[in-house]
């Protein structure tokens, strides 16, 4: 059985990873497409992203904020809005 | 024995048989291609003298087929013989009939000499003096007199008296020519400031702004525009120079939102009027005439309609008090050879032609086609090629797709254009077709043969050129849809039609087609127009046989939507209730409904209203039960719910229901930047928004991110080309299939449909609600009081350079194209001219068409009041 790692992102503590992204899960679903991410929110996900395998060259210049938007198949996802006015889809399962 | 039996007698026994002859002979002179007769029919043998006398005796009477005898007789005496006298004759009998235009026809081609009244006798030449002098009226801005036909004459007159005036007199009456003068001319003699001109469609509003500034020329003190703007408004209302806004009445509403208190209207003007029993738009049309009629209840007031039935129904709601008065025409001025062709049994290329006048047909010859017509819509195609070689010919065609498959046929039956010869401004039309929609689109290849089509969804620049060349007769065959009978002022020499349709596939109505026909003859320019019907026995062509001439019928659409009683009633029972995906027949309803309530909610009952008298006051009752029901579940008030005529104040009150449980951050709901990467999907999410509380504007789901990606695109000041480039694009990227020329055609119906008509209409009552919310909740901050975003929509702009490029008269699509060689988005209409004169020079030079680059002459580059622009050629 795997061992359980526990999760800090930002201000919230989860037992363990699946937790952390059942909550991004739930935080995205509250957001509509085109929907900019509240500054608290804000937090969390900067933390998350943090976590990401690839969160240097998704973090590029630095994040000015987060947008939800469409994703491919109907979907929908967070988006880095970096200080370069760049913006990048980041996948909140991958962390 | 009366005159009236004198009459009667002349048409069926005492000039019959020369009439029938001289029929046939004129209208065998309209026709190409006909097959030589074994027993030519000729002019010898006619009793001229006998027959002029007969055409005098006629011209006298009111009945349009009398004076349709008239008419025939004066213009055969002018085109079939070459005796001189006749000919003169001829021309004072189309004097009687008040045809001047006719007279000058006749000079011009030199068929009668000059100088006609220094030839007549002393008792003639006195009747035709007193004719001129009553058939003419004085233009008070120009000094000069005008002559007139009796229509003309009694509109002119009558319109000067009376306040509220309706007006209706068949196609090729004269009829926007006048109207644009007496308007031109009230508008000079200071009789008006603001004046609008209410067109139902775009068509025929870019037709009219063109019509108006060529009218005006370099006069000054008087504006056109048909921007939804209050800069020139301001100006004319604070004595600066007068305008004309020539609007649809969507816009028209747009324009009463951006001035609120301030819209006053001096004279309104309303074309096409009996577009008021619309499905649909109707009655955001009634509601235009009703909304500027209450803020000046002393408004002028000119309808003007085709030939209509009952032209005086549109004065029953005029104020209390108001002078009255309609002017009706039924005569023709110029004539209309309705001819049937029949295919000869087991000859397919050979068709029969029989012409059918009043009562009875008559046989005109036998048309030879080069080719086997296999299909129905190379019949249309070969037909008219063959009889309508000469040129002036206009093909009608059920759809779009229809209507480019016939041109390109018609064009294979044309020489091949040699590329060093090709006509100069043919050569620009197809440039304007290959830069500004796509380098294949299959316009290009056919107005370099002298051939094009038409439809609705063109953009305005484009359609207006193609116009412009069929009038001048570089274009020799236009195949066109039912934008035409919507409402373009075009007339033809030949129309060529086939089982006509309207909309999805409903046979026209006769008074539709009688009102397409109608174009058929250009007054001033032929003596004749010929209306060809193909397969008139054929029952699926034409289920009630080629339809009789008939007149328009005038009814509001709030009237018969009323007329549906229950029906009604029930709809806006469950429309408080339900969401909206359960209720049926819905649009029928729905604007009608929304016009109720707000009507109630305004004056309390829908007994007060004007249309009230038109009722059962036991169903106005019933009426105003189910009202005050709905009426009481509302927050929103009847200013908000007037600012959006065709939408719900229910649906109004549903949204404002949704922003307030909304539970994120109200910045959310509004629309973001067309420059931020957040713009596109919050349309996706405001479009579902709308869908779900407001009305199902944007069905089905499957198309919302296709609507919203179009609203971006078009908002962000994309050119067509661009649109349709990356439509291509998308379609390449997912490995979909497409065809180019439906492609094309569906980006065109999007950009038109979609982003132009629906979205502004509904995100325009989106942001209204909005903003009220805002305010309720101290979020004033986020409301931004730039451009109104129903206008943006309506324009596709948002950046200050391209509107300023618009309100100085440019099209959108050369606004666009000059504007992607703009860097600042900033400029006011002075810079942008200053832009423009600075590079008059370098024009030629930037890769843009060159029916731009004449256009931007046109509206930039001309001579202002400082004297000549720096830099014209």
């Amino acid at each position: 059985m795997a061992r359980k790692i526990a999760v800090t992102l930002g201000p919230m503590y989860f037992d363990k990873k699946g937790d952390a992204v059942a909550y991004l899960n739930a935080m995205l679903n509250k957001y509509d497409v085109g929907d900019r991410v509240s500054a608290a929110d804000a937090v969390v996900l900067e933390a998350a992203l943090a976590r990401h395998p690839e969160a240097k060259e998704k973090i590029g210049t630095g994040v000015k904020d987060f947008s939800v938007r469409s994703a491919e198949f109907g979907t929908k996802c967070f988006w880095v809005n970096r200080t370069d006015g760049t913006t990048v889809k980041f996948s909140h399962r991958a962390i | 024995m009366s005159l009236g039996d004198l009459q009667a007698w002349l048409l069926e026994e005492g000039v019959r048989d020369d009439l029938a002859k001289i029929v046939r002979l004129t209208v065998r002179s309209e026709l190409d291609n006909l097959a030589g007769e074994a027993h030519e029919v000729s002019a010898e043998g006619i009793d001229w003298q006998r027959l002029i006398f007969a055409g005098s005796i006629l011209a006298r009477s009111e009945a349009r087929t009398d004076q349709e005898a008239a008419l025939r007789i004066a213009v055969a005496a002018i085109t079939l013989t070459d005796d001189r006298g006749v000919r003169d004759a001829g021309a004072v009998l189309l004097g009687k009939l008040s045809n001047f235009r006719a007279v000058s026809l006749a000079v011009d081609r030199a068929l009668v000499t000059g100088n006609l009244d220094k030839r007549l006798g002393i008792a003639l030449r006195l009747e035709a003096l007193r004719r001129e002098m009553d058939r003419s009226v004085l233009v008070e801005t120009t000094g000069k007199w005008m002559q007139l036909n009796d229509f003309q004459q009694r509109f002119w007159t009558n319109a000067s008296r009376a306040r509220w005036l309706s007006a209706s007199a068949p196609t090729a009456s004269g009829k926007t020519f006048l109207v644009l003068q007496w308007l031109v001319d009230q508008l000079g003699a200071g009789e008006a400031a603001v004046a609008i001109y209410l067109a139902p469609t775009r068509a025929l509003v870019s037709e009219i702004e063109t019509n108006l500034q060529n009218l005006l020329g370099d006069a000054k003190g008087i504006e056109v525009s048909s921007l939804p703007l209050r800069g020139k408004y301001d100006a004319a209302r604070t004595g600066g120079s007068r305008i004309v806004l020539v609007l649809t009445q969507e816009r028209m509403h747009l324009l009463a939102n951006v001035l609120g208190d301030a819209f006053f209207v001096d004279l309104l003007i309303v074309d096409e009027a009996h577009k008021i029993g619309d499905d649909g738009r109707g009655v955001i049309l009634q509601d235009a005439i009703e909304r500027a009629s209450r803020t000046n209840p002393m408004m002028k007031l000119v309808f003007i309609s085709p030939a209509t039935q009952n032209p005086e129904e549109l004065l029953a709601d005029a104020p209390e008090g108001i002078e009255t008065v309609a002017v009706d025409s039924d005569a023709p001025t110029v004539l209309q050879n309705l001819l049937l062709a029949r295919q000869v049994p087991g000859k397919p290329r050979r068709w029969t032609l029989e012409t059918r006048q009043a009562e009875a047909t008559i046989p005109i010859g036998l048309l030879e086609l080069g080719n086997t017509p296999a299909s129905f819509i190379k019949r249309l195609a070969f037909i008219a090629a063959a009889a309508g070689e000469r040129g002036g010919t206009l093909v009608y065609a059920n759809g779009a797709a229809d209507s480019e498959d016939i041109a390109d046929l018609i064009s294979q039956l044309q020489p091949k254009a040699d590329p060093k010869f090709i006509d100069s401004e043919l050569a620009a039309l197809a440039e304007l077709a290959r830069k500004g929609v796509h380098p294949n689109f299959r316009l290009a290849p056919l107005v370099e043969r002298g051939v094009a089509f038409h439809f609705g969804n063109m953009p305005s620049l484009l359609r207006l050129e193609i116009e412009r060349l069929f009038r001048s007769g570089k274009i020799r065959f236009l195949v066109c849809t039912s934008t035409l009978v919507e409402g373009v002022n075009l007339s033809c020499r030949t129309i060529v039609v086939r089982g006509p349709r309207r909309g999805k596939g409903h046979p026209m109505e006769p008074h539709d087609f009688w009102n397409l026909a109608g174009r058929a003859g250009r007054w001033g320019a032929e003596f004749q127009g010929n209306i060809i019907c193909i397969d008139p026995n054929d029952p699926v062509a034409w289920p009630k046989g080629v339809p009789l001439r008939s007149r328009y019928p005038i009814k509001r659409e709030s009237d018969a939507v009323l007329d549906l009683g229950d029906g009604l009633l029930d709809y806006l029972a469950k429309r408080g209730e339900r969401t909206l995906s359960d209720m049926e027949g819905s649009e029928e309803f729905e604007q009608v409904g929304a016009y109720l309530l707000t009507s109630y909610m305004r004056l309390g009952s829908i007994s007060q209203a004007d249309l009230a008298k038109r009722h059962a006051p036991a169903f106005i009752a019933r009426l105003d039960d189910v009202l005050r029901g709905l009426a009481s579940q509302l927050d929103i008030d009847a200013d908000l719910a007037a600012r959006h005529p065709g939408v719900s104040p229910v649906g109004l009150q549903r949204l404002l229901d949704t922003f307030r449980s909304y539970e994120g951050d109200p910045e959310n709901l509004l629309p973001a930047e067309v420059a931020s990467d957040d713009s596109y999907d919050r349309f996706v999410t405001i479009m579902r928004r709308i869908n779900a509380s407001l009305f199902p504007a944007f069905e089905p789901e499957s198309r919302i991110k296709l609507y919203a990606l179009i609203v971006f695109q078009w908002l962000k000041g994309q050119s067509l080309a661009e649109i349709i480039r990356r439509n291509i694009a998308w379609h390449v990227e997912v490995k979909r299939s497409y065809r180019l020329p439906t492609l094309i055609r569906d980006t065109m119906a999007l950009v038109e449909q979609i982003a132009r008509f629906r979205a502004p209409k509904y995100l325009s009552a989106y942001m209204d609600v909005l903003h009220l919310h805002l305010r309720s909740i101290g979020r004033e901050d986020l409301i931004d009081h730039g451009l109104d975003i129903g206008t943006q929509l309506e324009f596709g702009v948002s950046s200050r350079t391209l509107i300023s490029l618009m309100e100085l008269g440019l099209s959108r699509m050369s606004a666009v194209a000059l504007y992607e060689k703009i860097a600042r988005d900033d400029l006011g209409q002075e810079e942008c001219r200053k832009w423009v004169v600075e590079r008059a020079d370098q024009l030629g030079g930037m890769e843009i068409p060159a029916v731009i680059i004449r256009e931007l002459r046109e509206r930039l580059l001309v001579i202002n009041d400082a004297g000549p622009a720096e830099a014209t050629e």
